[in-house]
C-alpha cells in the first residue's frame, strides 16, 4: 500500500479503498463501452464533414444555423414552461393520492396509465380532439363565452398542447414525489397539529422542507428529459406551425435519420450534450445552499 | 489491488481500440462477382409495407421456396415507421440484405456515385430486364450503373368526393381556371373544393410545380439534378399556391392545422364528413382515402390543362424499386428471385398491385389479362399514360428538399413573408443544397 | 360521509386520465372513418374480428409469440438491471474509494447522452464484438443492463441505501458476514421495495421500447411485442384496418398495466423507505 496516501479513506476497520471500487467496476466498464465509446465516437463523427474529410466545420456550422438556433429557444423555452409546473402538478397529485382512503391504488394505477401510453397513436388523435378548431377545449372556452383558441395553427400556442401532453403524464414524477411523502412520519404532522398548523402551513413548514431533495431529483431528471424531448412533438404537431415547436431533439433525429446527414447531427448531439450537462451543474450549484440548509 | 484495476482499465481501453477498428473494417470489403451458377444458399429480402403487401410477399415467396428449394428466402419486413432508421444502420454497418425494396431519392445519399448497391448490368444473365422500356430502366441507374429496377410508376392524381360535389351542384374541374372558380361556389358554403397539404405529402408545392411546369414548359428540378426554374418561375409557383387560398380553393396553412393537427387528411373529420371534397394523391396511396368514406363515394378527376390542350407538365416517379446490396455474396441467386418478383406471371398474380401497378411489361400483362387491374390506382394510371408527363427527379424528392418548399409555402401563407422573398429564399436555399452534390 | 367530495374529485381526475385509454379500447371496434369522426369512445357495434385478426396477424406467428419474444428480453434484463444496478450502488453508498466523486459524476453525467446518438455507434459495436456479430440477437438488448447502463437506477438506490442505518452493517459484519453477504442477506432485504420499482420500470420501458429493437432485430420470428404492433402501419401505402392496429395495441398495454397495478402498492412502498425525503 501507499504510505504517502494523503486522503483518508473513511471506511470501516478492515475494509481496502478498493472494495467500493470493485464493486462499481460493472458501472465503469458499461461507462466505458455505453457511454464514453459512443461519446467519443459521436464528436469524431461530427468531425466528419460531408465530403468525407474531417474538420471542426460542423461544429463551427451549428453556431450559426438559424435553425439550430431556434430549436434550441423553442427547447428551453419548453423546458423552462413544463419542468415547474410538472413537479407542480405532480406534488400535488401525490398529496392527494398519499392519503389512506379506500381503493386509492385504483387511483394511483389510474393516474400512471398515461405515461404508460406515452406517445401512443390514441394519444395523438385524442390530442386532435381536444385541441382543434372545433375540438371539446375550444367548445369549452365558447360555453363559458370566451373566444376559441388556434391551438394547432398559431405559432404561439402550439407549444403549449405538447406542454400540456407531457404534464398529463405526470406519473414518474409523481410516483417519486409519492413515495418521499410517504416516508414522512406521521407524528411529524400530529405535533404541529396539536401546535395549531393548518393543513396550508404544515404542508410549508413540514413537507416542503423534507421533500427539498427529491424535488430536487425530480428536477434534475425532468430538466434532462424535457431538453432531450422529441416524440412528443414529432407525433402531435410535427414541429408545426413555422418550426414553433421543433425541438432539438427533433432536429438531432432528423438530421440523421430523414436528411441522411450523420456528421452533423452527431456535431448538434454532442453539442446539446455539454449545454445539458452545464445546465445541470448550474442547478446543482444554485440549489446546493437550499439543498443543505435543511440538513 | 491498485495493479488489478490498472489491468482492468487497460483492458477496457483495448477492448475500445478493438471497437473502433471494426468501423475501418468497413473499407476493406470484397464484392462477390456472378459466376452464373445457382448455389444452394439464404438469401435476404427486406421490405416495408402494411398487410397487404406482407401477406402477398410472404406468398410469393412460399412460392418462389417450393420452386427453388435450395435458395432459401428470408424475409425482413415491417411498418413504415422508422424503415429509414433500420436501412440506415444497415448501409452504416454493411449488413443490408441481398434483396431490398428501396425508395426513388434514396439512390442519391446511398449510392452517390453508383457504387452504393450492386451493378445489375452484371446479372443479365439471371434478371430479365426485356419487360422494362429504356427510359424505364434508367430512373434505377447512377453514374452508368444499374443500381436499381422500378417496381411500380406512379404519379399522384386529384380524387373527389362525389356526394359532395353533386350536392354543391359542380363538376370536377378540368382547367386550372374551373378549379379557381370552384372556391366561390363551394366556399359560399363554408367547404372546400380540394386539399394541399405542407405535411410529409406537402402536395402544396406540387401541385403549384405542376401549373408552372405546364405553362412554361420547363422542368423544376432536372434528372441530374440541377435547378430548372428560375427564381421568377418559383414566385410564380407561390403566387399560383396563393390565390388557390385566397380563392377558397383550398384551406390555408393555419386552417388546415388548426382543423387537422399533425394528422394526414384520410384522419381528418373534415375530409369524412365532406367538408373538404377532394385530394391529390399518389394512386398507390389512395385506398386510405377510399376506406374511411363509403364505397364508391370518391372517384378521380380529370387532370388539370390550360383549356387549350396543354396538359403537360404532370409529375410520375418509380414509386418502388428494388436493388440488390453491394455487399451480396450471393448475387446470382438474388437477381434470380428478382426476376422472379418482376416477371413470372404466377408471382405476379400473387402480388397484385400490392406494390402498385407493375412496371414491368410482362407482370402487367398478365395482371391485365386476369382483370385484376381495376379501381381508382388503375384509373389514375391509364389517365397518366395518355398524358404527356415529367418524370419526377430524384433530387426533388429528397428530404431536405421538400422542406425548402414547406417553408416557403408556410411563409407565403402565413404571410410571413411575400412570394418574392420567399421564392428567392427557396431558390438560393435549393441551388445551394444540390451544389453540395456535384 | 366527509370523503365524497375527496371521491369525486379523484373519479374525475381518472376519467380525465382513462379516457383516451378507454376510447382506445372502444375505436379497436371501430371502422376507420368511425374512428377519425368520433371523440365519443362507444362503437356503433361490437364485433371481435379486429382482435381475432390482430392475434393472427399477417405473419406466421401470432401475437403470443411476439409477448413470448419481449419477455424473453424483458426476464434477462430485469435481473441484469437489478444486480448490476444494487452491486454498484452499494458501492457508492456504503464505501469511500478513490476518485469516487469523480464515478458519481459519471454516472450522472450517462443520463444525459441521447438515445438516438449512441444507438449508431453500438450497432457498429455490437456487429463486430470481439470478432463476432451479435446483430440480430437479443444480446444488445439485454447484455448493458449487466453493467448498471442505467444511471437513474443507480442514484435512485443509492439515496434508499443511505436510508438503511449503517449499523446494520455493523451487526452484521459481527456475525461474521462479509461485503458480499451483508449486501445480500442484511441489505437488500432492506431496500427490496426499490428492487421492485426499478424491476418495473425496467418493464415499462422495455415494454415501450421500438428504436432499440428497430436497430438490431432483422428477424420477423425474433421481433418484440412493440415492433410487431407498427408491422401493419404503412402510411405510404394503400391503406390499413386501423381497428386492427388499436385491437392489438390495446392487447399489447394490458402487461403494462398489470404490472404496475399489482406492483403499485410495493412500487410505491419501494421507494418510500429510502432516504429520499429529508
Amino acid at each position: 500500500m501507499n504510505l504517502k496516501n494523503k486522503r483518508l479513506y473513511n471506511n470501516p476497520v478492515g475494509v481496502s479503498r478498493f472494495t467500493g471500487l470493485l464493486l462499481i467496476t460493472p458501472f465503469i466498464i458499461g461507462f466505458v463501452i455505453f457511454t464514453l465509446y459512443p461519446f467519443i465516437s459521436s464528436f469524431i463523427n461530427g468531425l466528419a464533414a460531408a465530403d468525407g474529410s474531417f474538420s471542426l466545420e460542423n461544429y463551427t456550422r451549428l453556431f450559426q444555423d438559424s435553425s439550430v438556433r431556434k430549436a434550441a429557444g423553442v427547447t428551453i423555452r419548453y423546458a423552462a414552461v413544463l419542468v415547474p409546473l410538472k413537479l407542480i402538478v405532480s406534488l400535488l397529485t401525490a398529496l392527494l393520492l398519499n392519503l389512506e382512503i379506500k381503493g386509492i391504488g385504483i387511483f394511483r394505477t389510474a393516474f400512471y396509465i398515461p405515461s404508460i401510453l406515452g406517445a401512443n397513436l390514441s394519444v395523438v388523435i385524442m390530442w386532435q380532439y381536444l385541441f382543434t378548431a372545433d375540438g371539446l377545449v375550444n367548445q369549452f372556452l365558447e360555453l363559458i363565452g370566451l373566444s376559441p383558441v388556434s391551438w394547432y395553427g398559431e405559432a404561439g400556442t402550439a407549444l403549449s398542447i405538447i406542454i400540456l401532453l407531457r404534464l398529463w403524464e405526470f406519473g414518474s414524477t409523481m410516483v417519486i414525489f409519492l413515495a418521499a411523502l410517504r416516508d414522512i412520519p406521521k407524528d411529524y404532522y400530529d405535533a404541529a397539529s396539536i401546535d395549531g398548523c393548518g393543513r396550508i402551513r404544515s404542508f410549508f413548514k413540514i413537507t416542503l422542507p423534507l421533500l427539498k431533495n427529491v424535488i430536487f431529483v425530480n428536477l434534475i431528471l425532468q430538466t434532462i428529459s424535457a431538453l432531450q424531448e422529441f416524440n412528443a412533438p414529432y407525433m402531435i404537431t410535427g414541429g408545426n406551425p413555422m418550426k414553433e415547436t421543433y425541438t432539438i431533439g427533433m432536429l438531432i433525429y432528423e438530421e440523421m435519420f430523414t436528411y441522411w446527414n450523420y456528421g452533423y447531427a452527431n456535431a448538434v448531439s454532442w453539442v446539446m450534450f455539454t449545454a445539458i450537462a452545464l445546465i445541470v451543474l448550474f442547478m446543482y450549484a444554485v440549489t446546493r445552499k437550499l439543498r443543505e440548509d435543511s440538513q | 489491488m491498485k495493479i488489478k484495476y490498472l489491468k482492468t482499465a487497460a483492458c477496457c481501453c483495448a477492448f475500445m481500440l478493438s471497437a473502433c477498428g471494426s468501423d475501418n473494417g468497413a473499407n476493406t470489403r470484397t464484392r462477390t462477382e456472378p459466376d452464373g451458377s445457382l448455389d444452394k444458399c439464404t438469401i435476404r429480402f427486406s421490405w416495408w409495407g402494411g398487410d397487404d403487401r406482407h401477406e402477398a410477399t410472404l406468398e410469393a415467396i412460399e412460392l418462389w421456396n417450393e420452386l427453388h428449394p435450395d435458395i432459401t428466402v428470408k424475409a425482413e419486413y415491417g411498418g413504415w415507421d422508422g424503415w429509414t432508421e433500420k436501412i440506415n444502420a444497415q448501409i452504416s454497418g454493411n449488413t443490408a440484405p441481398d434483396l431490398m425494396q428501396i425508395n426513388y431519392d434514396w439512390l442519391i445519399n446511398l449510392s452517390p456515385d453508383g457504387e452504393g448497391f450492386y451493378d445489375l448490368n452484371k446479372l443479365h444473365d439471371t434478371l430479365d430486364l426485356s419487360g422494362y422500356d429504356a427510359e424505364t430502366l434508367s430512373f434505377g441507374e447512377v453514374n452508368g450503373h444499374l443500381n436499381a429496377v422500378t417496381v411500380s410508376m406512379s404519379g399522384r392524381g386529384l380524387f373527389y368526393n362525389s356526394e359532395v360535389y353533386e350536392e354543391v351542384g359542380a363538376s370536377y374541374p378540368r382547367t386550372w381556371e374551373e378549379l379557381l372558380a370552384l372556391g366561390n361556389t363551394f366556399g359560399s358554403k363554408g367547404l372546400y373544393p380540394l386539399d394541399l397539404d405542407i405535411q410529409s405529402g406537402g402536395t402544396a408545392w406540387y401541385l403549384s410545380v405542376v401549373y408552372i411546369q405546364q405553362t412554361t414548359g420547363r422542368q423544376f428540378i432536372t434528372m441530374d439534378g440541377r435547378l430548372g426554374f428560375t427564381a421568377d418561375d418559383i414566385k410564380m409557383a407561390l403566387d399560383f399556391y396563393k390565390s388557390l387560398e385566397e380563392n377558397h380553393v383550398i384551406r390555408n396553412v393555419q386552417t388546415r392545422t388548426d382543423e387537422d393537427g399533425n394528422a394526414a387528411l384520410y384522419q381528418s373529420s373534415e375530409f369524412i364528413n365532406g367538408n373538404v371534397a377532394g385530394v391529390l394523391e399518389w394512386g398507390s396511396a389512395i385506398g386510405k382515402y377510399e376506406s374511411v368514406l363509403d364505397s364508391g363515394v370518391l372517384e378521380s378527376g380529370p387532370f388539370l390543362s390550360d383549356g387549350s390542350g396543354n396538359s403537360k407538365g404532370w409529375l410520375i416517379k418509380p414509386s418502388l424499386l428494388y436493388a440488390i446490396s453491394s455487399d451480396t455474396e450471393y448475387p446470382d441467386e438474388t437477381a434470380a428471385f428478382m426476376d422472379f418478383l418482376l416477371n413470372n406471371a404466377e408471382c405476379a398474380e400473387i402480388l397484385g398491385t400490392s406494390r402498385g401497378i407493375p412496371a414491368s411489361q410482362y407482370a402487367f400483362d398478365h395482371l391485365n389479362q386476369s382483370g385484376m387491374l381495376t379501381g381508382l390506382s388503375y384509373e389514375s394510371t391509364v389517365m397518366l399514360d395518355e398524358l404527356d408527363t415529367v418524370t419526377i427527379s430524384p433530387y426533388m424528392e429528397l428530404p431536405r428538399m421538400k422542406e425548402f418548399y414547406n417553408t416557403a409555402i408556410e411563409k407565403v401563407s402565413y404571410s410571413a413573408a411575400d412570394t418574392s422573398e420567399a421564392a428567392q429564399e427557396m431558390y438560393d436555399s435549393i441551388t445551394a443544397y444540390l451544389e453540395t452534390f456535384k | 360521509m366527509k370523503k365524497l367530495p375527496l371521491y369525486i374529485i379523484l373519479i374525475l381526475i381518472s376519467a380525465v386520465m382513462l379516457y383516451p385509454l378507454l376510447w382506445l379500447v372502444g375505436a379497436s371496434f371501430k371502422t376507420n372513418s368511425e374512428i377519425f369522426s368520433s371523440v365519443w369512445f362507444m362503437p356503433d357495434s361490437f364485433s371481435f374480428e379486429a382482435y381475432r385478426n390482430g392475434w393472427q396477424t399477417v405473419t406466421p406467428f401470432t401475437m403470443g409469440h411476439y409477448f413470448l419474444n419481449t419477455f424473453k428480453i424483458i426476464v434477462p434484463k430485469m435481473i441484469f438491471a437489478v444486480l448490476s444496478s444494487v452491486t454498484v450502488a452499494y458501492g457508492f453508498a456504503r464505501f469511500d474509494f478513490p476518485l469516487k466523486k469523480f464515478f458519481f459524476a459519471l454516472l450522472i453525467g450517462s443520463m444525459l447522452m441521447p438515445q438516438i446518438v449512441t444507438i449508431l455507434p453500438a450497432y457498429s459495436m455490437w456487429q463486430n464484438f470481439a470478432g463476432f456479430n451479435f446483430l440480430d440477437t437479443y444480446i444488445p438488448l439485454t447484455v448493458p443492463a449487466l453493467f448498471a447502463c442505467e444511471g437513474m437506477f443507480v442514484f435512485i438506490l443509492v439515496q434508499f441505501f443511505k436510508g438503511v442505518p449503517k449499523e446494520f452493517d455493523e451487526a452484521a459484519k459481527i456475525d461474521g458476514c462479509g461485503t458480499v453477504k451483508t449486501l445480500i442477506f442484511v441489505l437488500a432485504p432492506c431496500i427490496r421495495p426499490a428492487i421492485i420499482s426499478i424491476s418495473v420500470f425496467t418493464f415499462l420501458w422495455t415494454m415501450n421500447d421500438f428504436l432499440t429493437p428497430l436497430i438490431f432485430i432483422q428477424s420477423v420470428e425474433k421481433y418484440p411485442l412493440s415492433l410487431a404492433l407498427r408491422l401493419s402501419v404503412d402510411s405510404t401505402g394503400q391503406g390499413y384496418e386501423q381497428n386492427k392496429i388499436i385491437a392489438m395495441s390495446v392487447i399489447g398495454l394490458i402487461p403494462s398495466i398489470t404490472v404496475f397495478a399489482l406492483a403499485q402498492k410495493k412500487f410505491v412502498n419501494g421507494i418510500t423507505a429510502g432516504g429520499l425525503s429529508g
